[in-house]
């Protein structure tokens, strides 16, 4: 598919051809089915295999979506019909594309939609489900065990100590920090945009190239153990094998800093993939951490089809916004010091 | 694409040089003073699903090239407290040919990026190597290796480079990494990357490029576990003319090798922002 | 976004599928008691991540140019859709609204790119209310 940007002799940028647009089957098609229950459509897929043999998930893929990880309160069952969320989807998709209200908090922000970042431009995969998690079945993480609460109200202390997130760089999060993002995990989950990854296949490895901070998986499939256990990584160290179809991985290893949801650093993650259709891909990722949960908990979300290409995020490198909110917090304060005339925010 | 000619010099003895022999060629074959793997090599690697040859695995250069390209002495480090520990080991360089040919106006920024390295070295700031640099700096990288795209992954904070096989683009901007196109010349990878912009560098000696940077890589298998790697560097703003570099690339062989996490961005924070931290009190 | 608490049940907590991190940064990056709004031309277009800057050169009253950086948005799926370093003119005259930065320097966030035309850049679609 072609497309393209043409600028026209008064500079207006046209859209000739086609523009990436999210998946909205029509009622009653093959794929609606499909999509209740969770993408496992009528009839069997054709697997089409790597030269190697290994179930072809290769590709540019988007898993962009506009369900949540933990089922609303309001809501009691597990699936929309498909006329709820088609609905839910398009009044979201209105309300991400309209202008913002002048002066306020959230109009302090470049356009979304200028830059064809809003969730409904870039493509994702109808999910009919109320939530991610699917286990519990009530939709929700499980309530903490007194370990992981115990954890959790330390990390709370220990982030207000810390002071203010403009104080010091270290107070802001790892993403405006550029050091890992929800997009990486793993487990690996949308964020506001550029939810992009490429899958590559060779003999023996797995590659995800995960397009926020431009971030490399490589996965090996030899059965390899995982890397020592002193070896932390905030990544963790993934290993992988194929059952049938769907890829496992199983990854340990992670640090502290990155607390899952507030996991501790000992969970352990397992995600799946299997493509269900050409254009569909479900995710699956179970969370089994007993320091922080009695019992594993499991999520699942269709990834969509995407087109490439990823161009290079280098997003430490181009971190001018992280400086200049540090640089405007201290500027503020010295203005406030000096007795400027205007209240500081 | 035409294959290339390569003139072969053939040294009788070590006072002048014979007839040159201008031959085409479709293995690659290297007789230089220095650097370069300096044998011939006929040596297919084996195939790849596609036909092709397989440089899939995870590699590392093995020299000197990180701190200067060009042939150097041992030299002190320029933190003194890490004293022998960060000094600049020897090196015999792996570029061909004499010198690097900068520019008059370029050959003092050259001076000024050595002097100044402490604060100018983009490395330092855990900032994407560029291209060649990524290749050489001490560390493992994968080459993932499919039909369309050849990736490569390195070490240091996780640089990646796609290759794209078929489907050649112009760079849509400018990068880091740059835009790299690839195509096959019998054993030989041959890379076009174009795209980049102006900030990284050579080596830690300060040796730099402008945006007009464009970079053409012949990675060639010349053993089971080795590749010939040669990177010409063209940049009508910098250089009076393209010069070339060259040297061995080795396999990983050990069987845990992986590329392992290099995040350096939580190391340089500090460095970097330090100074815009609210002071106690204030 | 309609800032309104009025919406219907479930939207809002879609939405809540997004996280809004970003929001957060930029309005301690950006002053929102301090709009902005100048005229000037394109000088660069730099095209980097997270989010890419405009340098404009505003021509004041007095005939001075004095350079502004803005920031906008990731120019990553624009680059999918075939936005290029070339699409947008070194000399383009853009009218931009948006909020200077609290360090006080000539930088400014860009709410809305506009061609002089009254054309918004790239995807912006519809004109923004009262404009």
């Amino acid at each position: 598919m072609n497309h393209r940007f043409l600028v026209s002799a008064s500079g207006l940028i046209v859209l000739i051809a086609g523009m990436l647009l999210p998946t909205m089957p029509a009622a009653g098609q093959a794929t609606s089915a499909a999509a209740k229950t969770n993408g496992t459509p009528a009839k069997p897929y054709t697997q089409p295999r790597t030269p190697d043999g290994q179930p072809d998930l290769q590709g540019f893929w988007t898993n962009t979506t506009y369900t949540p990880l933990e089922r609303p309160k309001d809501v009691n069952k597990e699936f929309f019909t498909q006329e709820e969320a088609l609905e839910l989807i398009k009044k979201a998709a209105e309300v991400e594309g309209e202008q913002t209200e002048p002066g306020t908090i959230l109009d302090v922000h470049y356009d979304f939609t200028q830059f064809g970042l809003d969730r409904s431009q870039g493509g994702f995969s109808l999910n009919l489900r109320t939530s991610m998690i699917v286990d519990p079945p009530g939709g929700r993480i499980p309530p903490m065990t007194a370990a992981g609460q115990k954890r959790a109200a330390e990390r709370a202390e220990a982030r207000k100590r810390m002071g203010a997130a403009t104080d010091a760089v270290q107070n802001q999060s790892l993403s405006v920090r550029c050091i890992l993002m929800d997009r990486d995990g793993p487990p690996m989950l949308a964020g506001a945009y550029n939810n992009n990854y490429q899958f590559v296949q060779i003999p023996g490895y797995v590659m995800i190239l995960v397009e926020m901070l431009h971030d490399v998986r490589i996965i090996p499939l030899d059965g390899r153990p995982q890397m020592p256990q002193n070896v932390r990584q905030m990544m963790g160290s993934s290993r992988g094998r194929w059952e049938g179809n769907t890829l496992v991985i199983e990854t340990t290893n992670f640090t502290d800093k990155t607390a899952f949801q507030g996991a501790s650093e000992n969970m352990r993650l397992t995600e799946r993939f299997t493509r269900v259709a050409e254009d569909t891909m479900r995710y699956q990722f179970t969370v089994d951490d007993p320091a922080t949960w009695a019992k594993p908990w499991t999520a699942e979300t269709p990834w969509k089809k995407s087109i490439g290409p990823l161009f290079e995020h280098a997003c430490h490198e181009g971190n001018y916004g992280l400086y200049n909110t540090l640089a405007g917090a201290r500027a503020e304060e010295k203005r406030a010091a000096e007795g400027a005339n205007k209240p500081s925010k | 694409m035409a294959v290339m000619h390569r003139e072969i010099y053939q040294v009788r003895d070590r006072f002048k040089r014979s007839t040159i022999v201008p031959v085409a060629m479709a293995t690659v074959l290297s007789l230089f003073a220095t650097g370069a793997a300096g044998q011939t090599s006929t040596y297919k690697a084996p195939r790849s699903a596609d036909g092709k040859p397989n440089l899939n695995g995870i590699w590392q250069a093995l020299n000197e090239a990180s701190w200067d390209v060009e042939g150097h002495a041992a030299a002190p480090g320029i933190v003194t407290a890490l004293g022998a520990a960060a000094a600049v080991p020897p090196g015999m360089g792996v570029v061909e040919g004499g010198p690097i040919p900068y520019q008059p106006a370029a050959a003092a920024k050259k001076k000024e990026n050595f002097e100044k390295r402490l604060t100018l070295d983009p490395e330092i700031k855990c900032y994407l190597p560029g291209v060649p640099r990524a290749t050489y700096m001490p560390f493992p990288f994968q080459i993932i290796q499919t039909q369309k795209y050849i990736m490569m992954v390195h070490t240091f904070a996780r640089a990646v480079r796609t290759i794209y096989m078929d489907d050649h683009k112009e760079a849509p901007a400018d990068s880091w990494m740059g835009w790299s196109n690839g195509h096959w010349e019998g054993e030989t990878l041959v890379v076009d990357t174009t795209g980049f912009n102006d900030q990284t560098w050579f080596d830690r000696a300060g040796n730099f490029h402008s945006d007009a940077l464009h970079v053409v890589e012949r990675f060639t298998a010349t053993g089971p576990d080795h590749l010939l790697y040669e990177a010409t560097i063209e940049d009508p703003k910098v250089f009076t003319r393209p010069w070339k570099m060259s040297m061995p690339i080795y396999r990983r062989v050990d069987k845990s090798a992986q590329i392992m996490d290099f995040r350096c961005v939580e190391f340089v924070e500090d460095l970097i922002y330090g100074h815009l931290r609210k002071q106690p009190g204030k | 976004m309609r800032t309104t608490r009025a919406v219907v049940v479930g939207i809002g907590l879609l939405l809540a599928a997004a996280p809004v991190l970003a929001h957060h940064a930029f309005s301690a990056e950006f002053d929102v008691t301090k709009p902005m709004k100048l005229q000037g031309t394109l000088t660069k277009w730099e095209m980097i991540n997270p989010h890419s800057w405009f340098h404009i050169d505003v021509k004041g009253p007095d005939g001075q140019v004095v350079s502004w950086l803005i920031e906008g948005g990731s120019p990553n799926q624009l680059i999918r859709l075939g936005v290029t370093k070339n699409t947008l003119a070194v000399g383009a005259e853009l009218l931009i609204e948006g909020y200077l930065a609290k360090d006080g320097t000539n930088k400014g966030v860009g709410r809305n790119f506009t061609f002089t035309d009254g054309r918004r850049l790239f995807l912006g679609g519809s004109a923004p209310p009262g404009k």
